[in-house]
């Protein structure tokens, strides 16, 4: 992967509006912040390499390197990603039962880990009022405040970045497909720091095919309804294809194609949708709302959920063909629109510096066909 | 007690022109002296505080220029001697008040002081003063040296109380801030009573009402102010001030006024023409004595003006010869036109010489190439390399900072429109090149004003507007007043550093003081700004934080306009500068430096000069020399590198 520094970042991603919004690059160093669900750089920084420019998920992304470090195997542009086993899961009996969405998967692993001292911290989302917030977690019970989906971008990774900033190590962290992307870079140590760690000890990757702009988001909701009185934003699984907002009394829903637009372009340029550089990725399930669909990936996240599952905290059950069939039509789906997207703007290979997704040519073929 | 009050006979002392000036007023009995600061004038006005009680003479520093003005005339109105000084760019404020005051005429004798800054060495523009004589048709002085300026002032007072008209008198840097041999001539008695008297005919200039104008009816006021011009020019005919010097029948003669007329006396003299050239020296330069000109004229063929900013002497004088052509025949004139002189910056003895050594072809180097080589060399390896920039512990860095963090988080290309005072430097690097606007005082809270009406033209990109405290009494409260009641969203930023701080602190209306330093009431601006309909928000500049955010909500909001007063002294106020109130120091394990991670944010973009890069050890040091602990850079520090520690 070619490193280049935060001009490089601002002009390419930045300014070129293909920023997601992930916190990669907060939180590193004094120049990058996060305001309101957008990144921006402050003040200018002319160093000509930088991890800013090395962890972000948007530009010089090279799947088949990071597949190579995390999975020790060639990326092939299968639908869903390099995996060891897939299900169908939810929290277990040793979890309360709790206004969870969907299964509560990622709240009962989360909160297996801390309990088991398997991770020191757990970086999750949160939220004030409709803005999600990043925070570090260390207490297993406050993993349930953070539950519940978020719909628009996070910074979540700043986070992560402060807390390594601080001094914690083993975190585990609940990222989005381009954070978990961000995480993996950041794990493969491209800047050949001698004295980098891996600070991470478990990455739960969420399924997601887009996330929202907060600004835009906030300002059509800002227009329809009091934002305090909101309760609840969701989003049920198809063949719904609304989005729901509860308010104090009633529900309000907006059909998906109305909220698409606050869609940011970034989201356009993601070839991933089940969180593929994680080392476990959960999503929903279609049909049954009560349970999710979990994909395990490397052995730490295997064993992770080995044990959670053995003493009571997470069960699992085999994920029926027909879901499996089409969670992979739809990732193979926003894969091919990434591609195609990428290259219509010139951003597949191509520019050093300036290239989204660096591909070889039989991948992208295969992903095409 | 001020030297510029000793009594006696044949006192000499060393004048800055400025001093002169009010030696000159002081001499002519002024009772008034009014000003708003700006460099070149400050002094004028500081030198009358000094003597104000002792020679029983009323000094302001007024809110801005046409108040100043305006003060001034009232005295004269009253028939008092008085005197409002100001540099070139508030003559432009003046100017509404002023035309109507050249119109309506004056009764104690009244000269408007205007020092102008060619080269623009003290101001955002080179501002040309002396077209506003002939546009507002009142005569125009501008003396050569120290002793005429002082002498010539109570000549100008003398000529304004005859033939009833403001008279103008053009100083410049060199003039003003130059220092010569003045030798003094008596005070007078300091007695003197003020009466305003309107009752009698209403187009009696000395008993009946000062009214600027009749309607429909020019032929009263204007006519009678052209008659007072034919009478100045008739004086300026014989005025003692103008002066020649050379031979009777010279190759080529000089026309200059003012510093100049030292420049060509010397260039003159350096190339040994002095039996080749003659230099006119003209300190009566609007209206111009047609008859003196027009006989010296005749006297030779060539002619070369030298003057700075505007070819003002240049175009005058060319009409009289183009009037008087059939008697003297056509003349070759070189000067900012022919490009012997240069059209912009200052003049000096060297560009004169030039411009003398091409004409009659006399090789002139100024300084040995190799003596000019050596000074380059030295210059470049023992002056420290700095850009224009805040002094150490500036509060408007800080300010900077926090508007340009702002900004960018907000990320919508919001803008600030800069104003005059030291913050005007935010457009370079210093400021963080934040300011992207930059005119005239005031303009820009009414530029801003304006942008904040572009939204039904999809223009969503958040204004911010700064201006001083003293700028703000100045000139920005009626653009505020502009956009509270048109709905204006943009935020002011109220840069309160308690003192008009780039011209050396002087007061103002929001001062506790007055400019003899006694009690004054301070109006309050936050009350001002509420009064007025804004929303007001306070916050410590040096706070980064909360400024930051005070500011990121108020740019949110689309509720008309919006104050942020920063409240934070000037650097070089007493009171910052009696204690350092903190030790702050560096530890250089934890400096980050260049790396990744920081980049040298503090020495690099922060640029605070009390921050020093260390190139051997590659990490940051404190000067403490010129460091005031203001103690902001620690927050700017990424890895806690930078320690405050309070001073017990």
């Amino acid at each position: 992967m070619k490193v280049f520094g935060a001009g490089k970042l601002v002009d390419s991603v930045i300014s070129a509006g293909l920023c997601c919004g992930c916190g990669a690059c907060i939180n590193l160093c004094p120049y990058f912040h996060s305001y309101r669900g957008k990144t921006a750089a402050i003040f200018p920084c002319n160093l000509e390499t930088g991890r800013c420019f090395a962890y972000c998920p948007k530009v010089e992304l090279d799947p088949d390197a990071l597949s190579r470090f995390l999975f020790k195997q060639p990326y092939d542009g299968s639908p869903l990603g390099a995996f060891r086993s897939i299900h169908v899961s939810r929290a277990g009996a040793k979890v309360k039962k709790r206004a969870f969405q969907s299964g509560g998967t990622v709240s009962a692993i989360m909160y297996f880990a801390l309990r088991s001292k398997r991770i020191g911290g757990a970086v999750l989302t949160g939220k004030q009022g409709l803005l999600p917030v990043p925070s570090l977690v260390t207490r297993p019970a406050d993993v349930f405040r953070q539950s519940l989906s978020k719909y628009a971008a996070a910074p979540t990774l700043a986070a992560l970045n402060k807390a390594v900033a601080e001094g914690y190590g083993n975190l585990g962290v609940v990222a989005t497909p381009c954070q978990s992307t961000a995480i993996a870079q950041m794990r493969s140590n491209p800047m050949n720091d001698p004295a980098f760690k891996d600070p991470t000890a478990l990455v739960v990757g969420l399924f997601c095919t887009w996330a929202l702009d907060f600004r835009r988001f906030e300002a059509f909701l800002a227009e329809r309804m009091s934002l305090p009185d909101i309760v609840k934003v969701d989003i049920p699984p198809p063949p719904a294809s609304v989005l729901e907002v509860y308010l104090k009394e009633v529900k309000r829903e907006f059909p998906l194609d109305v909220i698409r637009a606050f869609v940011p372009e970034a989201c356009g340029y993601c070839p991933d949708m089940t969180a593929e550089f994680a080392d476990v990725s959960v999503g929903v399930l279609e049909g049954r709302p009560e349970m999710n669909t979990l994909i395990v990936r490397t052995e730490r996240g295997e064993e992770m959920v080995r044990e959670a599952r053995r003493l009571g905290y997470l069960e699992l059950d085999e994920l029926p063909d027909e879901n499996r069939d089409h969670l992979m039509w739809a990732a193979a789906n926003k894969k091919k629109r990434c591609i195609l997207r990428c290259r219509e703007a010139g951003r597949l290979n191509g520019e050093e510096g300036k290239a989204c997704l660096r591909l070889s040519a039989e991948t992208t073929e295969r992903i095409l066909k | 007690m001020s030297f510029l009050i000793d009594e006696g006979k044949n006192i000499q002392h060393v004048l800055m022109g400025n001093e002169a000036i009010v030696r000159g007023a002081l001499e002519a009995g002024v009772n008034v002296a009014t000003g708003y600061p700006g460099t070149p004038s400050s002094e004028v006005i500081e030198a009358f505080s000094k003597v104000a009680r002792k020679r029983n003479v009323y000094v302001e520093w007024s809110t801005n220029e046409k108040v100043a003005t305006e003060v001034a005339a009232a005295a004269s109105f009253a028939g008092l001697r008085s005197l409002c000084v100001m540099k070139q760019n508030g003559v432009n404020v003046a100017s509404d008040f002023l035309l109507h005051l050249a119109s309506s005429g004056t009764r104690g004798g009244m000269l408007l002081v205007t020092c102008d800054d060619p080269g623009a060495l003290s101001s955002v523009n080179e501002g040309e003063s002396r077209l506003f004589a002939r546009l507002l048709e009142m005569p125009l002085l501008e003396p050569g040296d120290f002793q005429e300026t002082k002498d010539i002032i109570r000549w100008a007072y003398d000529l304004s109380e005859k033939i009833g008209i403001i008279v103008m008198l053009r100083s410049v840097t060199r003039l003003s801030h130059a220092s010569g041999n003045v030798r003094f001539g008596p005070l007078p008695e300091t007695a003197a009573r003020a009466k305003f008297t309107y009752d009698g005919p209403l187009l009696d200039p000395v008993t009946g009402p000062m009214i600027s104008m009749i309607p429909a009816r020019p032929e009263p006021t204007h006519g009678r102010q052209q008659e007072k011009l034919k009478l100045a020019k008739e004086m300026f005919e014989t005025c003692r001030f103008n002066t020649y010097t050379g031979p009777p029948e010279p190759e080529l003669l000089i026309v200059t006024s003012s510093i100049c007329s030292l420049y060509s006396r010397e260039a003159v003299d350096v190339l040994g023409l002095g039996q080749r050239v003659g230099v006119l020296k003209l300190a009566t330069t609007w209206p111009l004595p047609n008859k003196l000109l027009t006989k010296h004229l005749a006297s030779t063929k060539k002619v070369l003006f030298v003057e700075e900013v505007a070819p003002t002497l240049e175009d005058h004088v060319k009409v009289i010869a183009a009037e008087s052509m059939s008697e003297i025949g056509a003349k070759t004139f070189y000067g900012k036109k022919s490009g012997h002189v240069p059209s912009v910056g200052e003049l000096n003895p060297d560009i004169v010489i030039a411009a003398l050594s091409r004409l009659f072809d006399v090789p002139y180097q100024p300084v040995p190439p190799a003596f000019s080589e050596k000074v380059k060399g030295l210059a470049e390896r023992y002056a420290p390399v700095r850009g224009i920039m805040f002094c150490p512990g500036c509060p408007h860095r800080a300010s900077f900072w926090s508007i340009t963090s702002a900004l960018q988080l907000d990320a919508r290309q919001g803008f600030v429109c800069g104003d005059i005072g030291c913050y005007a430097l935010a457009a370079f690097p210093t400021g963080f090149s934040t300011n992207k606007t930059l005119h005239s005082m005031g303009s820009g809270s009414g530029l801003a004003s304006g942008f904040g009406k572009l939204k039904q033209f999809g223009m969503d990109q958040p204004v911010v507007a700064v201006c001083g405290d003293s700028t703000f009494f100045h000139a920005a409260m009626p653009a505020l007043a502009n956009a509270i009641h048109h709905r204006s969203p943009f935020t002011l930023v109220l840069l309160d550093n308690r003192g008009t701080a780039m011209t050396g602190f002087q007061p103002h209306p929001g001062s506790p003081t007055d400019v003899l330093g006694d009690p004054a009431p301070a109006l309050d601006m936050e009350k001002i700004c509420v009064a007025m309909g804004a929303k007001v928000v306070v916050s410590d500049p040096f706070d980064l934080e909360k400024t930051r955010k005070k500011l990121n909500r108020l740019l949110e909001s689309t509720e008309g306009a919006k104050v942020l007063i920063l409240r934070q002294a000037c650097a070089l106020s007493p009171e910052r500068r009696a204690k350092k109130k903190y030790e702050i120091t560096v530890d250089e394990d934890r400096c980050r430096g260049e790396n990744c991670g920081c980049n040298r944010i503090c020495t690099r973009i922060f640029g605070c000069p009390g921050l020093i890069w260390d190139r051997e050890k590659k990490v940051s040091r404190i000067d403490d020399i010129i460091c005031t602990a203001c103690g902001v850079c620690p927050d700017i520090c990424p890895a806690g590198a930078i320690i405050k520690k309070e001073v017990s």
